[in-house]
């Protein structure tokens, strides 16, 4: 489906965005079109959301589709979900743009079936850090809804928000659109068949033109392009040679946070809390004595750079690590950063659902040039085997 | 008396070409520098980005590796693997500003002897240019 022939259907009025998201899924429950929402739910202590799987539709009068802040991720509820295999069940989940994107990557890596999930999106703006939301639940929420109302980031959100150019429809099977609409007013728009077909059912016929509310994602786009390149190139003065490295995670405390709150990473034994990560004494006090000593425990920038190396290819910039860093390193900033140079790499956009396999899963006899020597006679070896 | 500097050059080469060319230059006594310091893996692909990232922040001054001409795989296309995997590490160490190009990877078949000893030296001699590599100082790593 090109972006000129996307047309939407209207939801009725309703108080706040997420009230008529609300209404958009009881109209689901009822008329049984799904056996199940995912959404998330404010936690008993009131400084929190939690994801909730259910099936009581009287659950939907607390729930709050657009939460302010994402203390686990979209991505990782569905993988709990649906890690070993489609289900025989319909669940509607509606998630920020991002952790529908990790789901996407996860598919990819197995760890995510969404042949019976339908995945929605919203135009988000933003989502608070998680400590500031903890600090001072009420005051964050205030903020959320004058970021929602203006559809831009402000101070006491994630880093990454700010030049995140993903934020609106994409590859969803379903979009809330409500930036730029003057009044109460949603839009809900199909982003593919399946999405299409489940809207059809709804008796919702996607028949409005959205030329209003693509012209508003546009700018806002074009505006945190610009936010993004001036960000990285920040980040890339910052990061220089090993110096710059060093100096980036000096604080890096060694907790492996950042890795545990990644949606990406999903290996069930990571290298790094693996035994062979694990060194014989000898070995270091050698390596001490050649250099005349060595930080312990050892491996801190290798963690790092190895992660790097490992996930940014599929780093879809959510921001998780950096909320769940206790230093306050700007990690999201570094992976966003190297991730976008990783995946130009192989022209590569993580979270797209295009029928793309991950890079490392495929190759092409004849690619990356510069990256060995003697191209020329690596293809023509190539094509003297065929 | 300063002491000459001699390169250590971390080399991953698959079992099938690369560690049989680096025999077979041996076996015909051909000369390569004593910098390079062999790893047989079973496959270039064998080799993960973490491999050659602890290398280099071990303090290697160049990390080697070695594997079938395309097309030659044992395992068929474990190279073209191994190549996007190093595109990986190269495109890492890009942005970070560390120097690439003491990463290497170089086609070298079973019966390259010869290239294998010119591989080695010429390579020796770009590290050399490149001097010691910054990591084997630093011990906040």
């Amino acid at each position: 489906m090109t972006d000129s022939e996307r047309k939407g259907a209207v939801l009725p009025a309703a108080k706040e965005p997420g009230d008529a998201v609300l209404d958009f899924l009881r109209l689901v429950m009822e008329k049984k079109l799904a056996d199940a929402v995912i959404l998330p739910l404010k936690v008993p202590s009131g400084d929190s959301y939690a994801w909730i799987l259910m099936n009581d539709i009287s659950l939907l009068d607390d729930a709050v589709p657009i939460a302010a802040t994402m203390p686990v991720h979209g991505a990782k509820a569905l993988r709990s979900l649906t890690r070993k295999g489609p289900g025989n069940l319909t669940v509607i989940a509606v998630m920020r743009p991002c952790e529908i994107r990790a789901a996407m990557e996860l598919e990819k890596l197995g760890q995510v079936h969404p042949d019976n999930l339908i995945l929605a999106t919203y135009d988000c703006p933003g989502a608070v850090q998680l400590q500031k939301y903890v600090d001072d639940p009420a005051g964050s929420e205030k903020l959320f809804t004058e970021m929602m109302q203006k559809g831009k980031p402000d101070d006491s959100a994630k880093p990454v928000c700010h030049y995140c150019e993903n934020f609106s429809m994409f590859d969803s099977d379903i979009h809330f659109g409500h930036l730029g609409l003057s009044d109460k007013e949603m839009f809900v728009i199909p982003g593919s068949s399946k999405g299409s077909k489940f809207l059809e059912e709804l008796g919702l016929t996607p028949a409005v033109d959205l030329s209003a509310w693509e012209e508003g994602i546009d700018k806002l786009k074009t505006d945190r392009k610009k936010a993004r390149k001036s960000a990285f190139e920040e980040t890339g003065v910052q990061l220089r040679g090993i110096d710059g490295l060093l100096s980036v995670f000096a604080n890096c405390i060694g907790c492996h946070n950042c890795q545990s709150a990644c949606p990406i990473c999903y290996c069930r034994l990571c290298y790094f809390d693996s035994e062979t990560a694990e060194q014989n004494p000898d070995a270091l006090i050698i390596a001490a004595e050649k250099r005349g000593g060595i930080s312990l425990p050892e491996d801190r920038i290798l963690f790092h750079t190895g992660r790097m190396a490992h996930m940014s290819l599929s780093c879809v910039s959510c921001g998780q690590c950096s909320d769940a860093c206790p230093v306050s390193i700007p990690v999201a900033g570094v992976f966003s950063y190297i991730a976008d140079q990783t995946q130009r790499t192989f022209e590569y956009i993580a979270g797209r659902n295009d029928g793309d396999p991950l890079p490392l899963r495929q190759f092409r006899k004849s690619e990356l040039p510069g990256v060995h020597e003697l191209v020329k006679d690596a293809d023509a070896e190539v094509s003297s085997h065929e | 008396m300063k002491k000459e500097f001699t390169p250590r050059i971390t080399s991953f080469l698959c079992k099938w070409c690369s560690y049989t060319g680096a025999d077979l230059a041996g076996t015909a006594r051909l000369q390569y520098p004593t910098s390079i310091i062999p790893i047989q893996v079973m496959c270039s692909s064998r080799v993960d980005p973490v491999f050659l990232i602890k290398a280099f922040l071990n303090g290697s001054d160049g990390v080697l590796i070695g594997g079938c001409h395309p097309g030659d795989c044992h395992y068929e296309t474990g190279n073209y693997h191994a190549r996007r995997r190093f595109a990986i590490v190269k495109s890492v160490f890009d942005s970070l500003g560390l120097e690439s190009k003491r990463l290497k990877l170089s086609w070298i078949s079973a019966s390259e002897g010869p290239k294998f000893a010119r591989v080695a030296n010429e390579y020796t001699e770009e590290i050399m240019k490149l001097g010691e590599n910054p990591t084997r100082k630093s011990i906040f790593l």
